[in-house]
């Protein structure tokens, strides 16, 4: 069946355009077949960033018809009839064509304190038990593969530059439900902040496209109830 | 040409920009919306208190504001997030249900 794919072409210096293509598509052709047909048959220098091309590393993440998508994962069939959109994700530098520049993504992660700061006395193997409430609560917000979707699609994001953004908190929730970090205080100095818990707006656009079905949005909930009894002095 | 690095933002002008607006995000929007239109509502209504539009107008946003607010407060309180499309249809069945029931009771 062929399909027309419109792409979003822009390289340093150039004048930001779209490309039409026309590509036979069978019932399981993926976005990501596609680009690469283009690029094989068509044109070489189209630039665009795939890995696995099975759905597990997010690298392929882009905004197609409007919305954040795995390229590898949306058949084009699944996609209203019509030209397809693809574009680079919102909210990241552009680098070339598809391509966009994850510093950002690892900058709001560093902000919010998201790599674990073992504590002084925590055992150098320690473990959360399987079955435990700290697991448990932990558990469905661990998955992140750090594909930016979430960012793209989060409108705080795109309005305030210091806002960590889902992926980010969602870290900083899991480090906080976990007894082993000892960097809690200064996580809190920033979750507490202008420009953390109290701009998220509850949209949940980032739950909504995140290819992984993590809930970001109920993990600032939470950090937002946690704030609330550490504001109340409860704890 | 800028040496700012080109960063894609999503354009509210155009379908596609639009296309991608999550369920969370209309609820967002509307109850935003709501509150703007209730100060320019309520400000109308002072002048002539009277007038039937008005009166209606002023009923109808309140009630999709509050009940809007009550679904951000209920999800706030921890009601599992899953279930935030259907609260949002809730609010807008139950703004629809009260208004009709306010606005056709014969309280006079």
């Amino acid at each position: 069946m062929p399909t027309s794919l419109s792409v979003f072409r822009w390289s340093r210096g150039e004048r930001e355009r779209w490309q039409a293509f026309d590509v036979d598509a069978g019932p399981d052709t993926t976005v990501l077949d596609a680009l690469v047909e283009i690029q094989r048959r068509r044109d070489p220098s189209l630039a665009f960033r795939y890995a696995c091309r099975v759905g597990m590393c997010g690298s392929c993440a882009m905004v197609v018809n409007g919305r954040e998508r795995w390229a590898c994962r949306t058949r084009l069939v699944s996609l209203r009839a019509g030209a397809i959109r693809v574009r680079p994700l919102y909210h990241f530098p552009l680098l070339r064509d598809l391509v966009v520049d994850m510093a950002p993504f690892t900058a709001r992660m560093r902000a919010v304190g998201a790599a674990l700061v073992p504590a002084p006395d925590a055992e150098p193997y320690a473990r959360i038990p399987a079955g435990s409430t700290e697991r448990s609560e932990i558990d469905p917000a661990i998955e992140c593969i750090g594909c930016g979707m979430c960012l793209s699609a989060c409108t705080m994001v795109g309005h305030n530059a210091r806002f960590p953004g889902p992926a980010a908190l969602n870290r900083a929730f899991t480090l906080e439900r976990d007894s082993r970090d000892a960097a809690g205080e200064a996580r809190w100095r920033v979750l507490l902040g202008d420009d953390a818990l109290a701009r998220c707006h509850g949209q949940g656009a980032c739950t909504e496209v995140c290819p992984m079905g993590l809930a970001p949005t109920t993990s600032i909930v939470r950090l937002r109830q946690m704030a609330t009894r550490k504001l109340l002095g409860l704890g | 040409m800028s040496d700012a690095p080109r960063v894609l933002r999503r354009d509210w002008t155009t379908p596609e920009g639009w296309r991608g607006t999550t369920t969370g995000m209309w609820a967002w929007l509307i109850q935003r919306a709501a509150a703007i239109a209730l100060l320019v509502v309520v400000a109308l209504h002072l002048v002539n208190p009277f007038r039937r539009g008005l009166q209606a107008a002023l009923l109808a946003l309140v009630l999709l504001h509050a009940l809007l607010g009550v679904r951000a407060l209920l999800l706030d309180f921890g009601l599992p997030l899953r279930w935030h499309r259907a609260l949002f249809v809730l609010a807008l069945v139950m703004t629809a249900t009260i208004f009709v029931t306010v606005w056709t009771w014969r309280w006079y």
